[in-house]
């Protein structure tokens, strides 16, 4: 995989040639990825300032997320553990077909890309199902202050769920942060399927047959690996620490 | 002048055949079974972290993100490919990145945890934990989830 040709860094930058040995279009790729990063990176720091600020009343995830599909019990952990699972799962067929563009192989592209959207879209479902367990809370609820508009003033009341302005499972900021860095990633998954189908097609109709190269599945790849990266971060502040 | 940067050029010294194919598949299995197994790792101790009274000890957290990063550095080594690039990008790309997270992560934790202690919050700050703090303590409280007290696992 190493690149033949070796760069005399004399010569590199004088013009003419890449001297990254890369083309345009993935340089700029991961230039905008890095853009990307900056963003994640910026939320993810502003969720640690503001945990570090309410630690004392921060809520741990273990009793927020133990849900799981058809089972009675509460499992903690388990449920994201298996999305975790899932977009790992996707970022290696979407590894496998970049492989297979490079053989020229048509057929193995196709299948790799199919199932790399095919995990994209899982993830998405399991996002929404996760979402949907944690606005609507526990049957029990939790007592908190809730504005009142007639009185003008905080009344206690039973909430279940969380949304923007309450939380049943502790402060309001870990719900608008959960909401927003996780929904920021869900859109970029979403996004990063969307790009996939089109890339699919695209091989399906022998567009990079006649080009010569698939050097565009190795473009969305970088997307899309970078979309499982930031879930590794979002998956470890999130739920783990 | 001829322009040279034409990306078929570059793309066809990565093209590979059959043999190097097979070499590559395999190494990218093992890259994902062995992030499978530090997932898995990860969430057992995550799991039993509670119970043992692990929760929010310096260890566990150096754990946690120690492997985090190890599975970041595998997705962006061998599955972004940046491993095998030159080694000009690979700097550009993660220097000034490394370097600026570092220093964010420094300035938001150090203010929080600054901004966090009683004697420097704010009014409003204070309210905010407070009632946090009396509900947390209500007899009504319900019993959802976040009423055991802290340490207990067996309130599931």
């Amino acid at each position: 995989m190493s690149h033949s040709v070796e760069i005399d860094p004399k010569e590199a930058w004088n013009g003419g040639q890449s001297p990254f040995r890369l083309s345009y279009g993935k340089v700029f790729m991961w230039f905008f990825l890095i853009s990307d990063a900056l963003t994640f990176g910026g939320l993810l720091c502003a969720y640690g300032f503001i945990r570090h600020k309410y630690s004392d009343v921060w809520p741990k995830a273990e009793n927020v997320f133990t849900h799981f599909p058809f089972v009675e019990q509460h499992i903690p952990l388990a449920y994201v553990g298996l999305m975790t699972f899932i977009l790992i799962m996707s970022s290696v067929t979407m590894v496998l077909a970049v492989e297979a563009g490079h053989r020229n192989h048509k057929r193995g592209v196709l299948i790799w890309m199919f199932w790399t959207i095919i995990g994209g879209l899982a993830f998405v479902g399991s996002q929404a199902w996760e979402w949907y367990h944690f606005i609507v809370g526990t049957d029990v609820g939790a007592l908190r202050m809730v504005w009142d508009p007639e009185v003008q003033n905080y009344v206690e009341k039973t909430i279940y769920g969380a949304n923007m302005t309450v939380n049943e499972y502790g402060a309001p900021q870990f719900a608008n942060f959960f909401f927003f860095i996780t929904g920021f990633h869900g859109t970029h998954v979403f996004s990063g399927v969307v790009i996939n189908f089109v890339i699919f097609m695209n091989a399906l109709l022998g567009t990079y047959e006649k080009r010569g190269h698939y050097e565009m599945i190795e473009k969305v790849g970088l997307y899309w690996h970078f979309v499982d990266l930031v879930w590794v971060f979002v998956f470890t502040f999130f739920y783990l620490l | 002048m001829e322009f040279h940067d034409d990306y078929p050029e570059y793309e066809k010294m990565a093209a590979h055949g059959e043999e190097d194919g097979k070499k590559l598949r395999r190494t990218l299995w093992n890259v994902f079974w062995i992030m499978l197994v530090i997932t898995i790792g990860e969430l057992v101790v995550g799991f039993i972290a509670p119970g043992k009274g692990w929760t929010g000890s310096i260890y566990l957290k150096v754990f946690f993100i120690g492997f985090t990063i190890i599975k970041a550095g595998f997705i962006v080594m061998a599955f972004m490919h940046l491993g095998h690039e030159v080694k000009f990008f690979k700097y550009t790309i993660l220097g000034p990145y490394i370097t600026f997270m570092l220093y964010c992560i420094f300035v938001c934790l150090n203010e929080g945890t600054y901004s966090g202690k009683a004697a420097n919050r704010t009014p409003i700050d204070q309210l905010l934990v407070k009632q946090q703090e009396d509900l947390r303590a209500h007899k009504h409280h319900g019993g959802g989830h976040e009423t055991a007290p802290e340490h207990s696992p067996e309130h599931h």
